[in-house]
């Protein structure tokens, strides 16, 4: 479990340590808790952005939030929201939770959140987000997290639209602790040997109704009460966001790859050898901008990068940071096959000059398996292919499903697979992001497999996904 | 009647010793002070009452020499409180030349149980002679052999806690009598005090303190930056804010009242189920007193067709660790949950109310405002302790002696400590007395017309309760 603070890998032992089962309630706040922020902010800021708010409702919310800070009726501002929707699409704002997860919620997830949840999946227990918010906010995060319950607040549809009401209490502070109360008593839930994480200062009484209560990197009145009642306070790292600097940066590594690869092919070119320019092009190009952004890298098994070329290596995609990472792995004699939309990203421009994509246009199936065809004779010749079988990034960690091509290649060209997993680029420069940040990459290159044959491929891409899985849960050191 | 010369056991002796040394500060703290200057008859009146129960009448001669023997050790008992003539310095103790152990201890006849209670009631509402010792005891002894002693304390000399120690402090171990007791140090006696020389006093120690306050004021206000001592007052704010007004509205079902019409009840109930619901509601017994009556007043409600769910409810929560009985101690109120029906469930609930008052930064509040609110009229402080409205119902657990006792040959059947009523319809205390839990509760008999009606709800809330735990 490298890679989690101490604290975090101490609570993900002592769940490994505690009673397994179903019986086991592990209960999770959402804002906050598993991620950083207020997700309701991000839908209000959406609202915002699109002249939704009118400045009687804007001025209304202000002043009902700043009434709550001031020792107001905390839950007033949520149910000024909840009248505002009222006649709204409850399936618009379904698609509005999506989007938004998309393009920003997922990237605030906490890693160690994550971990901390899939510790308790990994027990077996019952896990559970519990929440004030709504199911649109909620369920994209817990279907990331494969947590099946929500214990929340829910709205009144009728007829496809809101209401404008909640259908019983928002689930805040004691209604919170009786919701989850609730719940345990319906799925058999032991709370005396559940868990709980807060941050909230009205989280207090959903926490004590557990056995084991946890504030997660609480608000300062959380922190003086768990201090008072001795309840274990864990604090988790936030998800690095882009700063100046960090852009600044980007700015320069980029500027340090072009300037890497065009060092490079004047290299070779004066050595009289395109073979050697490509490679030291790929090495500066790939080590100069990384070097610039503070980036480095942690390779396990470095040595099963060699042992088997030419090879397919086949990795999990969540960052443009990426193909720069697998370039500076995989060094010389590779190639990739991508997409021809990328030929004209600017980011791309550079790398295509050196390692010359197999350039695959999706929407002409001949033409494609004319470019694989040509691809097969590649890899025989001795060129290393790199595919992504995710097909595209994901907006978080999670792995998506596997496409096959690579494998058909692997078993056409008769090379094996070397699978590559990466971890922490989606932290480090986040899915439609442009800002890369420093850090260190976490690598671990898997046992290569051979002989592959389409007879047993679904089974063996399944397998080896799961091998991926695997290891993104429980990396190995 | 010391037919066994019994060597006296150290047990006893070390407990006496302790009340030989109890309550031995000679100024009355802060609030001990608001309580004292904000005294209004009966409302704001802090006295505590208790009832004991004995299996039979003690001898009287006893009973007055042991009393006799009590007071010379705790010198508490046979002392007034001098108030300056004007509130420049706290009240003081001083003994009392003239006191007159008959002015304080007699005894009565009384018909049956009822007439205890109603009796107990009277004693309690009379009001004390602020000049002379502030204690009063009734030895009422029963037509059927049993007897009660009722003893009436006031908050200056000891709340409810301090009460219920003093008393299983006094108690024996015994049914025989002990010879040779330990006795008071007599030089401890403080001289006289003049309530003029303790104005002059406090005035002057005012003008050395004022002038290193200011000081330190200033220092601390240059130190730090202003925007964090806006940020932190209003935090502060917000939070006196919310312990204030954030309990549930009072219940129309519990009103008018006017606390001038006492009625007290008492009821039983084992120990150890109650501590396994509290366990099984992951809570304290604490907690069990607070869910136990509100599921009387769920009833109470029930049977006039109301449809509150939840009513304010003052408890008292421990300002150290949650779960041990510390010794600091702040009074606020919570929204009683009293719709929910599982008895197990609602003390889960009074738990996660009770312990999410520990995030306010100014739950000592009342603590902190106490000496700065002495220095001004009695009526300041007054209405200082009237600005949160008062909640329905204020419940109170005390342990008491863990066995049982004798007071002068007679066994102690039971303790039911009945506490005062500012503002509120009832004020319920649970005593641990042995393996026993004496729950004594005083009504106000203006806010509730059936006081039958509402014995049997609380009744039947006992029963809910001892069920859940077995």
């Amino acid at each position: 479990m490298s890679g989690l603070s101490t604290a975090a890998r101490e609570a993900v032992e002592a769940i490994e340590a505690g009673p397994q089962g179903p019986e086991v309630g592990a209960f999770f706040d959402l804002d906050g808790t598993l991620v950083a922020g207020y997700t309701a902010a991000t839908f209000y800021g959406d609202r915002l952005k699109g002249r939704e708010v009118s400045p009687a409702e804007f001025l209304r919310t202000v002043v009902t939030a700043v009434d709550g800070e001031l020792g107001g009726d905390p839950t007033r501002i949520a149910r000024v929201a909840f009248s505002a929707m009222r006649g709204e699409s409850e399936e618009a704002f379904a698609d509005l939770g999506e989007r938004l997860f998309r393009a920003k919620i997922a990237g605030t997830i906490r890693r160690e959140s994550r971990a901390l949840v899939a510790a308790h999946q990994r027990a077996g227990h019952t896990v559970a987000v519990a929440s004030a918010a709504t199911t649109y906010q909620i369920a994209p995060v817990a279907r990331d997290l494969g947590v099946e319950h929500l214990v929340c607040t829910r709205l009144v549809v009728e007829d496809g639209q809101f209401t404008g009401e909640t259908d019983g209490p928002m689930l805040w502070g004691r209604h919170k602790a009786s919701g989850v109360r609730a719940f345990a008593r319906e799925h058999g839930v032991d709370l005396a040997e559940s868990y709980a994480y807060g941050n909230g200062y009205e989280d207090v009484a959903f926490l004590s109704s557990v056995g084991n209560p946890t504030a997660l990197n609480p608000h300062r009145d959380l922190r003086a009460a768990a201090a008072r009642l001795g309840w274990p306070v864990l604090d988790l790292a936030d998800p690095v966001s882009g700063s100046l600097l960090a852009a600044g940066r980007t700015v320069a590594a980029l500027a340090g790859m072009n300037a890497g690869v065009g060092a490079g092919l004047a290299y070779g070119l004066l050595r009289g050898d395109r073979g050697e320019g490509r490679t030291t092009a790929v090495k500066l190009a790939t080590h100069l901008p990384m070097a610039i952004a503070g980036v480095s890298m942690e390779v396990l098994h470095q040595e099963r990068l060699w042992t088997h070329r030419p090879a397919i290596f086949v990795a999990n995609h969540q960052s443009s940071l990426d193909i720069p990472v697998l370039g500076r792995l995989l060094e010389r004699d590779f190639t990739i096959v991508a997409k021809k939309e990328a030929r004209w990203d600017p980011r791309a421009i550079v790398g295509s000059v050196v390692i010359d994509p197999a350039w695959i246009d999706r929407s002409d199936s001949a033409s494609a398996r004319a470019t694989l065809d040509g691809v097969v004779d590649r890899i025989r010749g001795g060129t290393s292919l790199m595919i992504f079988p995710e097909g595209t990034r994901s907006a978080t960690p999670v792995l998506g499903p596997f496409r096959k091509g690579a494998f058909h290649l692997a078993a056409q060209a008769g090379v094996p697979v070397v699978p590559v997993v990466l971890r922490n680029t989606g932290e480090l420069m986040g899915r439609s992001s442009l800002v890369l940040n420093p850090g260190v990459v976490d690598v671990c290159v898997l046992e290569p497999e051979t002989d592959w044959s389409t007879d047993d491929m679904d089974d063996r891409i399944a397998a080896l996904r799961q091998k991926f899985q695997d290891t993104l849960a429980r990396w190995p050191s | 009647m010391a037919l066994v010369s019994p060597a006296t056991s150290s047990e006893d002796l070390e407990r006496w010793g302790s009340a030989a040394s109890w309550s031995s500060g000679a100024e009355l703290t802060p609030m001990q002070t608001l309580l004292w200057r904000a005294e209004r008859h009966p409302v704001q009146s802090s006295t505590t009452t208790v009832v004991i129960d004995l299996d039979r009448a003690p001898d009287w001669q006893r009973f007055v020499a042991a009393t006799e023997w009590g007071t010379r050790l705790v010198r508490r008992l046979r002392q007034r409180v001098v108030d300056p003539v004007v509130p420049t310095a706290s009240p003081t103790w001083a003994d009392d030349p003239t006191f007159d152990l008959a002015y304080h201890l007699r005894r009565e006849r009384v018909g049956g149980r009822d007439e205890v209670l109603a009796e107990a009631a009277q004693v309690a509402l009379r009001p004390f002679d602020r000049s002379r010792p502030l204690w009063e005891g009734v030895l009422l002894e029963g037509a059927d052999g049993g007897a009660a002693y009722v003893l009436k304390i006031h908050h200056a000399l000891a709340d409810p806690l301090g009460t219920v120690q003093l008393l299983s402090m006094l108690q024996s171990g015994r049914r025989a009598h002990t010879p040779r007791k330990p006795l008071g140090d007599e030089d401890a006696a403080p001289a006289e005090v003049d309530p003029v020389d303790l104005a002059v006093a406090g005035l002057r120690g005012d003008a050395a303190a004022l002038a290193g306050s200011a000081r330190s004021a200033a220092r601390s206000l240059l130190s730090t930056r202003p925007s964090t001592v806006v940020a932190s007052g209003l935090r502060y704010g917000a939070s006196v804010r919310r312990l204030l007004t954030q309990a549930a509205p009072p219940s129309p079902e519990l009103a008018p009242r006017t606390g001038r019409s006492w009625a007290f009840l008492t009821l039983d109930a084992p120990l150890d189920p109650l501590r396994s619901a509290a366990r099984r509601g992951g809570g304290t017994l604490d907690d069990v007193a607070v869910a136990l009556v509100l599921g009387g007043l769920r009833r109470h409600h029930e049977r006039r067709g109301s449809d509150v769910t939840e009513v304010p409810v003052g408890v008292r929560v421990s300002l150290s660790r949650a779960d041990d009985l510390g010794n600091r101690f702040a009074g606020a109120v919570i929204s009683g949950p009293m719709a929910i029906e599982d008895p197990v469930d609602r003390v889960a609930a009074v738990r996660g109310e009770v312990l999410s008052l520990h995030t306010e930064r100014a739950l000592e509040v009342l603590d902190a405002a106490a000496p700065l609110l002495n220095r001004m009229p009695s009526f300041v402080g007054a209405s200082a302790l009237q600005a949160a409205a008062p909640p329905d119902a204020f419940v109170l657990t005390l342990p008491g002696p863990p066995k049982r006792r004798f007071m002068a040959g007679a066994q102690v059947q039971g303790m039911y400590v009945l506490g005062p009523l500012p503002g509120s319809a009832l004020t319920a205390v649970l005593t641990t007395v042995g393996d026993t839990a004496c729950i004594g509760v005083n009504v106000d008999a203006s806010a509730v017309g059936d006081l039958a009606a509402l014995r049997s709800c609380l009744d039947e809330a006992v029963d809910e309760m001892v069920a859940a735990g077995r």
